[in-house]
């Protein structure tokens, strides 16, 4: 009882403003360097004096005399600034999704993906990319677009939006929906669809390798009518989590000691879950089901940080911004291959070594 | 290698031509085929809009398809909006200089068409005609750069249909502005009609209707040489993989190729193109065609005899299994692809062309 004492206090009280100083402004200046990293570098070189005459041309709209080509403009107007600030929104969403998920739940193994976005937004995707193929007639429907949005992105949007809400609506008794029961509705609920996509896969055909992409997660498709439709959901959703950092930090005491606290612990898992949920989807409508940031970013925080939200949350979207975004460079300096492929493969053994130097899974939730 | 060499299949030695420069002999074919009686009907259905907007159409570009060139072929109609194949309207503002193809079968049709010149972004795969695998690659590993793609300039991009570019890529680039062209034939005739849309695109209609009059000329021989003869059952194998058999799926350019060459296709699932070994033994093709032997020295008529379940097939027991090294003219819908037909007819039927 007198540590759970001790810990409320701390949580209520937050981290010294020194070390929230240092842990923001720290990532705030590696999303700046990613930043500039990644809009300067990809497979056609454009000189880092001319990215910045672009950049401040289009952006601050500085009256220079364009010495640069139209292709060059284009390259970094509209392909690499859309797609780098995808990869911050993408990064950011997850990383602060995750967060919420591993104290809600708590449980270290949760991602932004646990109880059915990635399933539901999949079978959704595929669904939209193989209606063409199977319905011809709608193949001219397709090529149109809905808030910036094709039907593949609308599809997954939606997909992921109802599964939360149907694993939710399963998981409930008696007016409570009890973690246990939530994460494993999650996974049986995922599990059906997962049948289905493979199911789709397998008779894909000539469609398989858009398919796969899509899984993977990429963001060679970002666009700024993209970002224009996420952008906003999830900035919604970050300023509305944000400001619950207390019930997130009282939650992760569990269900009894926050309902002790004056919480009421249903309403708020219920906000909380599809307020992740909502950044989640939008996320995941415009570049598939990247893997790992939404997982890793939180825990390599909390082992530096501590568990108190109010610094965790808004370093979780610097950190995971910044992490896509460097995890993106490489994978287009790479040839393009699927983003995932390549925070998987570098972050894995980045974090595994943390946590051995660590010593201890004490951070985590 | 020798004991099976009589069995191989190559395509005619005319196969090797350059394209675009087509000899005489097997030119100006006239195109009749009653479209003619076709386009009069649609024409008196839409008599009265066409009434309405008399001076519209009167200065856009001719409808439909066909082969005959503009009237007035020293005055290009630009711009010009063309429909697709995947039906969406592309407005071409002048007469295309810079071609960036995503597909080797669109190469090989701009070069058909004399406008090699102009393709300044190809695929790491294009190997066809000569001197094209020298080019700026845009796609490698079947990934569409699109950086390349804009750092190439283009004022036309031919994409491919059926994901082979991927919608997403196809929507990204039309939403940069630039004129994207997607080809998808479903049959040779879709072909015959690519090669005229890309023709009106290039304002090269004569050129575009040479070519599809040589190439309808050909198609319309092996038509008749294997009209009234016995079609036999025709697995074309494109891959084996995890027990399943990949083959002309249903409706599919493969299975109407076969058709026109004089086969009856043992077809797959429309959108899998697998048939599982069950459909196989109970459709018993007669004809076996190893398509995959072009990228697999292991697969021989003697490996196919002896995986299990296959040795009671009829074309197993006659010993009809046929290496086809031709597998890219058959399955590249370019201009070249009634080499394929011709390869493909002289597999099915080889007492017809001796």
């Amino acid at each position: 009882m007198a540590r759970a004492a001790v810990a409320t206090r701390t949580y209520l009280a937050g981290p010294s403003l020194t070390r929230t100083g240092l842990v923001l402004g720290l990532g705030a200046l590696l999303l700046v360097l990613a930043l500039g990293a990644a809009v300067t570098l990809g497979s056609v070189g454009v000189g880092i004096g001319e990215t910045a005459a672009i950049l401040g041309h289009r952006l601050l709209g500085l009256p220079l005399t364009p010495t640069w080509t139209p292709a060059a403009e284009t390259i970094i107007f509209e392909l690499r600034l859309p797609r780098v600030l995808t990869s911050m929104l993408v990064g950011g969403g997850l990383a602060m999704a995750g967060t919420v998920f591993q104290a809600l739940l708590r449980n270290p193994m949760a991602d932004p993906y646990v109880i059915g976005t990635a399933a539901g937004a999949s079978l959704g995707a595929i669904l939209g990319i193989l209606a063409p193929l199977l319905l011809p007639a709608l193949a001219i429907g397709a090529g149109s677009a809905w808030l910036g949005l094709g039907a593949v992105q609308a599809a997954a949007f939606v997909g992921g939006l109802l599964t939360v809400l149907l694993v939710y609506r399963v998981a409930r008794a008696g007016g409570r929906v009890p973690v246990v029961t939530l994460l494993l509705t999650g996974y049986a609920v995922s599990s059906v669809l997962a049948a289905g996509t493979a199911l789709l896969m397998f008779s894909s055909g000539r469609a398989l390798g858009a398919i796969f992409g899509w899984l993977m997660g990429s963001l060679a498709g970002a666009s700024w009518p993209q970002l224009a439709f996420a952008a906003p959901l999830v900035l919604i959703s970050f300023a509305s989590l944000v400001v619950r950092w207390r019930v997130l930090n009282l939650l992760l005491l569990g269900d009894t000691q926050a309902m002790h606290m004056g919480i009421d612990v249903e309403r708020e898992k219920r906000r909380l879950t599809m307020l992740a949920t909502l950044a989640t989807s939008a996320a995941v409508a415009i570049s598939g089901t990247i893997g790992f940031v939404g997982l890793v970013v939180p825990h390599l925080l909390r082992l530096a940080t501590g568990p108190d939200h109010r610094l965790l949350l808004p370093a979780s979207v610097l950190y995971g911004a910044a992490l896509l975004t460097l995890a993106d460079l490489g994978a287009r300096l790479a040839g393009g291959i699927p983003v995932g492929i390549v925070t998987a493969l570098l972050g894995a053994p980045f974090f595994i070594w943390l946590l051995r130097r660590s010593g201890s899974m004490a951070a985590v939730p | 290698m020798p004991a099976q060499s009589r069995y191989c299949i190559r395509a005619p030695s005319h196969g090797a031509r350059e394209p675009g420069r087509q000899p005489a002999r097997d030119v100006q074919l006239p195109r009749v085929k009653g479209n003619g009686i076709i386009m009069a009907s649609r024409l008196r259905l839409l008599f009265p809009v066409l009434l309405l907007s008399f001076a519209l159409i009167a200065c856009s570009a001719s409808p439909g398809g066909g082969p005959v060139a503009s009237p007035d072929a020293s005055q290009p109609a630009y711009p010009l909006v063309l429909t697709d194949d995947a039906g969406r309207q592309v407005t071409l503002p002048a007469r295309p200089q810079r071609i960036v193809s995503l597909a080797p079968s669109n190469t090989e049709i701009a070069c058909v068409l004399d406008a090699c010149d102009q393709v300044v972004g190809v695929t790491d795969f294009d190997d066809y005609p000569a001197g094209v695998a020298s080019k700026q690659k845009v796609v490698i590993g079947a990934q569409v750069d699109v950086e390349k793609v804009v750092a190439a300039d283009p004022d036309l991009i031919l994409a491919a249909g059926n994901e082979l570019t991927p919608s997403s890529v196809i929507r990204q680039l039309a939403g940069l502005g630039y004129p994207v062209l997607v080809l998808y034939p479903r049959d040779l005739h879709g072909v015959y009609a690519d090669i005229n849309l890309v023709g009106r695109a290039l304002h090269a209609e004569e050129e575009a209707a040479t070519v599809v009059a040589a190439l309808t000329t050909r198609e319309e021989i092996v038509a008749a040489t294997v009209a009234g003869a016995e079609r036999p059952r025709t697995l074309y194998e494109v891959a084996v993989y995890q027990g399943l058999i990949y083959t002309a799926g249903a409706d599919s350019f493969l299975a109407s190729l076969i058709s026109t060459a004089g086969g009856a296709p043992v077809v797959g699932d429309a959108l899998s193109t697998a048939i599982q070994l069950e459909a196989l033994v109970t459709a018993d093709p007669q004809l076996i065609l190893l398509g995959d032997a072009a990228y697999d020295a292991s697969i021989t008529p003697a490996s196919v005899a002896s995986r299990s379940g296959w040795s009671g097939l009829t074309a197993v027991r006659d010993g009809r299994i046929v290496l086809v090294l031709d597998d890219l003219l058959i399955t590249r819908p370019g201009p070249r692809i009634i080499d394929g037909l011709e390869a493909l007819a002289r597999a099915i039927h080889p007492e017809l062309f001796s």
